[in-house]
């Protein structure tokens, strides 16, 4: 069994999932979102996820420029990510792995973090400017304000919730966070060999 | 060692910065568009900002003809034209509202739609209401209207619901009355 233990430590096997994942992830979010919303039966439909945002109207899709914009930086930090990850994981005890690691192992993370605290956002902006209740899970019955639409009030039913595509990003988060950790196993710094 | 660190440094400056600069650069001479999308535009335009007669793209129902009463089902039934201003099909799953004599604002029964009814974007549908008058409409009508062949009602509480998105007209919207046969005349 000494050879799997050789195996086991020449690796950071925490690295290579959470690479791996993350780029799993990237080409997942292209086609599934992370979270969605649907107005009345299917009338309209916002697909989020930092690598790909679209609306729906019906027959209809259509993105917005900047938020695509912001979906190109987060498919290049998650693509860069993914790679760092896997060459750190083969030569974690190399000289500069280590920064590999830092540039690598934050970002899934950070691209998770970033959606949840968006879409926060977003849902109080909603609330306070428009007086639109959107869910972040589960579904609710909103009124458009009248100020809109004189004399007529309109209450459509929202349905949200987020898709497994995201719980995947969670996955690949977690494991680039536990990649970070278990470095210190496969590549201890000189003062703890030192000391051990 | 610090040479890859800093070509780290400088991919993750440039992976932030080029696509939002460029995109700022495509977009420098319509930076709303950067924003909001013809789509959404038309979108709204097409919904708010169409000729309806309450400013908004939505026009409320027209009665066609009288309505008719059924003395042997005691029911009755009103034929209303709505047209679809939405750029997309639509389906109008329900139509409830309530019956209201004008003269004493009694509310004579409660009337909702036959069946549902889809129409195509910028077509005109026929929906058909049907109601009953309840038993204290009955009464209502005999001793408030006795001697009227018709009474004039209003309907009142319009609420309709297209492909899943509920419509609730004001009454200042629906003051639309109508004639409709006494039953006890």
């Amino acid at each position: 069994m000494k050879w799997v233990n050789a195996i086991l430590a020449k690796f950071n096997w925490f690295g290579l999932a959470g690479g791996a994942t993350t780029l799993l992830v990237i080409a997942v979010s292209l086609i599934y979102p992370w979270w969605q919303l649907t107005v009345g039966d299917d009338l309209m439909t916002i697909n989020a996820s930092p690598v790909n945002t679209n609306f729906g109207f019906l027959d209809t899709s259509f993105t917005i420029p900047f938020i695509w914009a912001l979906n190109i930086v987060s498919i290049l930090s998650l693509l860069a990510s993914g790679i760092a990850m896997l060459i750190y994981s083969i030569i974690p005890r190399k000289s500069y792995s280590k920064h590999l690691l830092g540039f690598g192992y934050k970002k899934p993370l950070y691209t998770v973090l970033f959606f949840i605290i968006g879409l926060v956002v977003t849902t109080i902006i909603l609330q306070a400017v428009l007086s639109i209740n959107v869910p972040l899970m589960g579904s609710t019955t909103s009124t458009l304000p009248i100020p809109f639409v004189s004399g007529v009030t309109l209450s459509f039913l929202l349905t949200a919730g987020f898709q497994w595509s995201f719980w995947l990003a969670v996955v690949a988060a977690a494991l680039c966070i536990a990649a970070r950790l278990y470095h210190r196993k496969v590549a201890p710094t000189p003062s703890a060999t030192t000391a051990t | 060692m610090d040479k890859i660190r800093l070509l780290l440094t400088l991919i993750t400056i440039a992976i932030v910065v080029v696509p939002i600069v460029g995109m700022l650069l495509a977009y420098q001479g319509n930076l709303l568009g950067l924003f909001v999308p013809p789509e959404i535009t038309e979108t709204a335009d097409a919904l708010f900002g169409g000729g309806g007669d309450n400013g908004s793209g939505l026009e409320p129902p027209t009665m066609v003809g009288e309505p008719e009463y059924d003395e042997a089902t005691g029911t009755f039934s009103a034929t209303f034209q709505f047209k679809n201003s939405f750029p997309v099909n639509i389906t109008i799953k329900s139509l409830t509202g309530n019956i209201e004599c004008v003269e004493h604002r009694f509310t004579l029964g409660n009337a909702s739609l036959s069946k549902p009814v889809s129409i195509d974007a910028g077509e005109t549908g026929t929906l058909t209401i049907v109601g009953a008058w309840t038993n204290a409409a009955k009464s209502h009508f005999e001793t408030g209207h006795k001697n009227e062949e018709f009474v004039d009602v209003v309907l009142v509480d319009f609420a309709v619901d297209i492909s899943g998105i509920q419509i609730a007209l004001d009454p200042s919207q629906m003051e639309q009355t109508m004639q409709v046969p006494n039953p006890a005349y």
